[in-house]
């Protein structure tokens, strides 16, 4: 589903990505950590070309990113992303923002976009809340929306970058569940987060990234129980 | 009170002529300014510059001189008043400078609004694959939009006071009328106070109703 090639990122002369390279199959979900800095960011956001690689190769669903004739607004329907800080959009309400882009983008009638938000929304349990402005929602909820919204395009893969570390503690595990239900589910999913526990029951595999280079990548049980070397002992001592 | 009277007729033609430049200078400034400030916020570098000379030049430059030099400049260079008439020349030239002028302050303050707009929101409309138009037009300009709001509203008033520079270049509108008729009757006191009182009236509604119209704004949609 996912195939990077000797992905390198600099903005500047500051090489952040310093050749990633990684497959990810599809209904497969991956699970980034690493320390703050390391461009776990970094590496998610040219995955949907939010960041323009400076070198390698991206292949996403079949449309290579890198190729500069492919048509990244055509490719970013496939790949859903959810950001740290929500990024709804303020000036609509729950269910405008989950219907905006199929109707704008996609060209879906109004009737048949409020009906898939409806579902959408049922499904991470928001319903009543259509009619709410963002502001009105707590960053749980608000979380929750952001995934309806990028589920409402269809994607093949969903991005998740830090989900649930804006949030109060007690309302990690609701955005979590909704994830948990989505990889259960069959989606593709690469996900940054420092959720340990999310990552041993959910994750197929755990990628450790530092320094702009994955050091080690594996089954999570593996990983967490015997990390085969220092850097990701040590990140690991330090989280687990 | 009879020089008031008897002219009061010819002052409210004067005053419906201000107020018909005012109306087009103020649309023309939105759309000149929100062109160019997209320009100025363009990823194509020669749009940039020519934005930004654009505001730069017209605000460095007062508002009437500019209306002189085009004006009544240009046609002694230029057969302009042939091409568009020696009527219209005038008018059209001096609302087209006044849009200008105007337009060059609403240039930065719709930049200003769109760069207020958090990068995030920005970023989410990209991930749902929306291209720069509809980015643009479904998600930053509506909220650039309410903040732009008071500085707009700001200078449309500016704008309702600047039509009085037409003027000077012998554009008949409120002041121009209203020295016609202070030189038949002498009564400049009344007569200017009487016009300062007409532009009162006329930017006090302006912006009382765009303060209404920003509290149901809000109301409606945050
Ligand atoms: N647009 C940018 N311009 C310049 N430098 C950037 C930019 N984006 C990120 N960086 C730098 O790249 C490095 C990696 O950032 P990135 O956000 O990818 O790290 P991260 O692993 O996601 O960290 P965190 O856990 O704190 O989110 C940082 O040093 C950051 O300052
Ligand atoms: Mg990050």
């Amino acid at each position: 589903m996912i195939n990077v090639k000797d992905l390198h990122k600099s903005f500047g002369h500051n090489e952040i990505l310093k050749g990633i390279s990684t497959h990810v199959a599809e209904k497969e979900v991956v699970v980034v950590i690493g320390p703050s800095g390391s461009g776990k960011s970094t590496f998610l956001r040219c995955l949907n070309g939010l960041e323009t690689a400076t070198s390698g190769e991206i292949e996403i669903a079949g449309m290579t990113l890198t190729d500069p004739k492919t048509n990244i607004h055509m490719l970013r329907q496939h790949v859903g992303m959810v950001f740290q800080q929500f990024n709804l959009f303020k000036h609509l309400t729950i269910l405008e923002n989950v219907t905006i882009g199929p109707r704008k983008v996609k060209k879906v009638t109004p009737a048949e976009a409020d009906k898939v938000a409806r579902e959408l929304l049922a499904k991470v349990g928001l319903v009543g809340k259509e009619a709410s402005y963002p502001d009105e929602l707590s960053g749980g909820q608000q979380q929750r929306v952001a995934i309806a919204r990028s589920l409402a395009m269809g994607p093949n893969v969903m991005l998740f970058d830090e989900p649930t570390s804006a949030l109060d503690p007690e309302m990690v595990g609701e955005v979590l569940q909704v994830m948990k239900t989505l990889a259960v589910e069959g989606m593709t999913m690469v996900v940054v987060t420092h959720e340990m526990g999310f990552a041993r029951e959910v994750g197929h595999r755990v990628i450790f990234m530092d320094d702009g280079l994955i050091v080690e990548e594996g089954a999570p049980k593996a990983l967490f129980s015997d990390p085969q070397v220092d850097r990701t002992k040590s990140f690991l001592a330090k989280i687990l | 009170m009879d020089p008031i009277w008897q002219n009061l007729p010819v002052l409210l033609d004067g005053l419906r002529l201000t107020i018909q430049y005012s109306i087009v200078a103020i649309i023309l400034m939105v759309v000149i300014g929100l062109v160019a400030a997209l320009m100025r916020l363009s990823a194509v570098a020669p749009l940039r510059w020519i934005a930004t000379a654009y505001v730069e030049i017209f605000r460095s430059t007062p508002l009437l001189v500019q209306l002189f030099f085009i004006v009544l400049g240009l046609p002694a260079i230029l057969p302009v008043n042939q091409w568009f008439g020696q009527l219209t020349y005038p008018i059209l030239a001096a609302a087209l400078t006044l849009s200008l002028n105007e337009g060059a302050y609403v240039t930065e303050i719709i930049r200003a609004g769109i760069l207020g707009v958090d990068r995030g929101q920005k970023e989410a409309a990209q991930s749902i694959a929306m291209n720069g138009f509809q980015t643009m037009r479904y998600i930053v300009l509506p909220q650039a939009f309410k903040r732009m709001i008071p500085p707009l509203v700001n200078q449309a008033a500016q704008t309702i006071k600047d039509t009085s520079l037409l003027a000077p270049v012998g554009i008949a509108e409120l002041v121009y009328k209203g020295e016609i008729v202070i030189a038949e009757t002498f009564a400049s006191f009344a007569i200017w106070g009487l016009i300062a009182a007409l532009y009162f009236v006329l930017i006090f509604s302006v912006s009382k109703f765009s303060s209404y119209m920003e509290r149901r704004l809000q109301v409606d949609k945050r």
